[in-house]
């Protein structure tokens, strides 16, 4: 009796796991005749799904600096003045601005009936409301916020932000891309304050809306029936004409980089982030995934001037000699597509903030020049603390191979690496490490460059007056080719105090899948694009 | 029995204290800290200094433990850092994903291996013995990682018969559910089927020899009844305090499957909150295993009763 029992539900077990396969081939991925469809006419409708490699800790883009936050909030929220397609400043939610002579008053004008995804339209209370709190929270906003006397809504559309003196990098940070200035109702920014916004405080005026998160799981926006578009077809980037053809962006949370790309391959996902460079090569020849790239920043190596040996510049020199970066470059990266040689500070997609002028020290490995600068030095042969994040890859492979080229000159290195929470907090005291590796994503502006804020641990306690004198000059300066003349003295700045080394420009790998039509830019933005059937 | 049953509930609460103050010395003496984690690499000292302020971890950490031990004797496990979420809803929605998980290995596992068990007494004096047992061990030995992405490239790349991951609630559809755990749960029951078949085997050969088997062979009852009534049942108490365990190690979450599968379980919220040094969660996460432990071997306990009726606790 029983065996017979076993055996039935033996048999009854395989039936179901047929079944199982029987549904998926039908409902499953569409078959490959379907792929030469044309990609040409956009389709509305539907569902997109996106596998994040990681989950972010809040959706408050104003309040944290996260590239994960970023990009997932971008779709929720909208600034005042964005980037184009091209990194220049242009208006978004705003209409224009204008200052006063001495250029210590913006007025900005807003455009009219931009509606939150609560309904109500954007006033100048708000944006009063948003920038208030942006001043108190977000890393940018504390840094402008020393140069903002007051800021005063005149009318329903029009307020002004009464500055101290002139600082023209005012508009870079109202329209940076992190920790951003993001327009949200007055009364949630109040409610808020100094809070990250809990999930139902998440309203802003993007084309998708809020739906709902799923902790480890999913968080889940939908089309904003009444978004409020601008017009302009040529603008790309965070601003211009934006469409949101699905009727759902679901963002699954999904770690295992394998599983990422499996379940891009079996149509699980459309789109998929954060492939490990190792696959582009295979990633050629699958027939339907489609690679997207584009510029994440760059890898560093800093070292802690706040004690021996780094704090003589001569030891610095010594190891910007020691190190060839060619050679790291390709241990790391490996294909070359996911890394540039560049000595400048920013990329040179970034044409308003690219200069190359001053960097010649960035390639100068000579092992030779290298011992003569060190016997010259104050170092002594003490070891050399190398001190990286092990969750990334690139960070551990750049310490090994440098190690490697630091003891063929003479330095005595050690390595040591820890998990991302604890790396965190020793990077915060001098007496834990000499040199760090880590990146550093793209900014746009030098306020926003993190790794050289002086007298900070991220910039291993730089203490320079050239430093600061550029940074103070930067603000003041009213022409392009005064903000042009800048940068290639902060190049110069960085080149002789050697503050960091720069590795390399990093770029970025996700893939989506071929159905999906899109226009690579810096992250991920589901607006404008359109999947066909 | 009910005595006995609230003795051991009874018992339950010096063993959570102690828990308890090992996992806070624990959690709090690892370094790191959460307010650098929210905030990143671009945050400044005082952006920093303020949000461990409003957290309450600026408070000396004795001040800390005792706020976190009154709240959770009136059963408030206190808010996530990230999400301000209770952790007590935290940890509800995901023990759902893990429950079905273990369900479902748990059903595998037995559906396998008490055929095989049965299967090899029956058949111990040929070489099939000895073979279906090494095969049944086989699962032991592999790395439950590497057979689970053997899986997913044979039966949800190569062969596209079931989903790559993902994780469907119940109450979306009970076939989407089973569907979508197939694989994870043969992964989790490969590495206990064999240990469950070798013990309930050896247990059956030592009574396949006893007395009263022999009696019951004697009557001249059929060598399938004899050993299913008199063998197999003298088998079980072993393989239930094995299978105890077994579940009350999965239902603490396989961090391993659940990545792997992206499953939204309990392995994974207690891994993403050590990273994050999410403090309450971690806390309240590692109570939760504690009790499910000494919960689940009470009821293997309560069961020997049941099983063996010789066995009485009063």
């Amino acid at each position: 009796m029983k065996k017979s029992f076993y055996l039935c539900t033996v048999i009854g077990l395989l039936l179901m796991l047929g079944l199982a396969g029987c549904a998926q081939e039908g409902a499953g991925p569409t078959g490959k005749e379907e792929e030469s469809q044309a990609k040409g006419e956009p389709t509305k409708g539907g569902t997109f799904e996106v596998a994040l490699a990681s989950e972010p800790d809040t959706l408050d883009w104003m309040y944290i600096s996260a590239t994960v936050t970023r990009d997932v909030s971008w779709h929720i929220f909208e600034t005042l003045f964005a980037l184009d397609h091209d990194f220049a400043i242009k208006p978004m939610i705003a209409e224009k601005y204008e200052t006063n002579e001495e250029e210590t008053v913006y007025t900005i004008t807003l455009r009219e009936d931009v509606k939150f995804h609560n309904g109500a339209v954007v006033t100048a209370a708000d944006v009063v409301a948003s920038v208030e709190r942006w001043r108190k929270i977000s890393s940018i906003g504390q840094a402008a916020s020393e140069y903002i006397d007051e800021v005063v809504a005149t009318s329903d559309t029009v307020l002004e932000i009464r500055l101290k003196e002139p600082y023209n990098a005012l508009m870079d940070d109202i329209a940076a891309s992190k920790s951003a200035l993001m327009i949200i109702p007055a009364e949630i920014a109040e409610a808020a304050n100094e809070q990250p916004l809990l999930p139902e405080q998440i309203v802003g005026t993007g084309p998708y809306q809020f739906e709902s998160w799923d902790r480890g799981k999913e968080i889940v926006l939908s089309h904003f029936e009444e978004y409020s578009s601008r017009t302009e077809t040529d603008w790309g980037g965070l601003t211009g004409e934006k469409v949101a053809y699905y009727d759902e962006l679901k963002f699954l949370i999904v770690k295992d980089p394998q599983v990422r790309m499996n379940g891009l391959k079996t149509g699980l996902y459309d789109y998929a982030e954060n492939i490990s460079p190792d696959l582009y090569e295979v990633l050629e020849s699958s027939p339907n995934i489609d690679r997207v790239t584009y510029m994440n920043g760059y890898s560093t190596i800093t070292p802690n001037k706040a004690k021996a040996p780094f704090d003589d510049l001569k030891v610095r020199q010594a190891l910007n000699h020691a190190l060839d970066k060619k050679t790291i470059a390709e241990a790391t990266y490996g294909n070359e597509a996911f890394y540039s040689l560049d000595g400048a500070l920013f990329a040179p997609e970034q044409t308003e903030l690219y200069s190359e002028e001053g960097t010649d020290q960035y390639l100068a490995y000579d092992p030779e020049k290298a011992k003569s600068l060190l016997a010259d030095s104050n170092y002594n042969g003490e070891p050399i603390t190398i001190m990286f994040s092990n969750d990334n890859e690139n960070y551990k492979k750049i310490a090994q191979v440098a190690k490697q080229q630091m003891e063929e000159v003479g330095f005595k290195v050690e390595l040591d690496p820890y998990e991302w929470g604890t790396y965190l907090e020793r990077w915060l005291e001098p007496e834990n490490w000499d040199l760090v590796v880590i990146g550093w994503s793209t900014r746009f502006s030098p306020n926003e460059l993190g790794l050289l804020v002086l007298d900070t641990a991220r910039s291993g306690w730089y203490d320079s007056d050239r430093w600061a004198e550029a940074i103070e000059r930067w603000g003041a300066a009213r022409s392009s080719e005064e903000r042009k003349e800048i940068l290639t003295e902060m190049n110069h700045t960085v080149n002789d105090e050697l503050p960091f080394f720069k590795v390399v420009n990093e770029t970025r790998l996700d893939i989506k899948s071929d159905k999906v039509t899109y226009d690579s830019w810096l992250g991920q933005r589901h607006w404008n694009t359109w999947k066909s059937e | 029995m009910l005595q006995y049953t609230i003795r051991r509930l009874l018992s339950l609460v010096p063993v959570m204290l102690i828990v308890s103050i090992i996992v806070f010395m624990i959690v709090h003496l690892t370094p790191g800290n959460p307010a650098f984690l929210i905030l990143g690499e671009d945050a400044s000292a005082e952006s920093v200094a303020q949000l461990e302020q409003q957290l309450g971890l600026d408070k000396p950490i004795v001040v800390q433990f005792f706020d976190w031990l009154k709240n959770i004797v009136t059963g408030d496990l206190g808010q996530s850092v990230y999400s301000s979420e209770q952790v007590k809803t935290i940890i509800a929605s995901h023990i759902g994903p893990t429950f079905s998980v273990t369900l479902l290995a748990i059903f595998i596992i037995l559906l396998i291996a008490i055929p095989v068990a049965l299967f090899a007494v029956w058949q111990r004096k040929t070489l099939l013995d000895p073979i279906f047992i090494s095969v049944s061990l086989l699962g032991v030995s592999i790395p439950e990682f590497w057979f689970a992405m053997l899986l997913v490239l044979g039966f949800a790349v190569t062969i596209p018969i079931f989903p790559v991951a993902g994780y469907i609630p119940f109450a979306e559809g009970w076939f989407e559910w089973l569907y979508h755990l197939i694989l994870p749960a043969f992964v989790l029951a490969a590495v206990e089927i064999g240990l469950v078949a070798r013990m309930l085997r050896d247990g059956m050969l030592e009574a396949v020899n006893q007395d009263y088997t022999r009696t019951a062979r004697a009557k001249g009852i059929r060598e399938s009844v004899v050993l299913m009534k008199h063998v197999f049942s003298n088998a079980l108490i072993p393989t239930a305090t094995v299978i105890g365990v077994m579940i009350a190690g999965l239902l603490g979450g396989a961090i391993i499957i659940e990545t792997m599968f992206t499953i939204p379980g309990m392995g994974s919220l207690l891994i993403d909150s050590i990273h994050r040094r999410d403090y309450p969660v971690i806390q309240g996460v590692i109570l939760f295993i504690a009790a499910i432990y000494v919960l689940v071997n009470l009821c293997v306990d309560l069961l020997y009763a049941f099983l063996d009726p010789r066995i009485r606790y009063d």
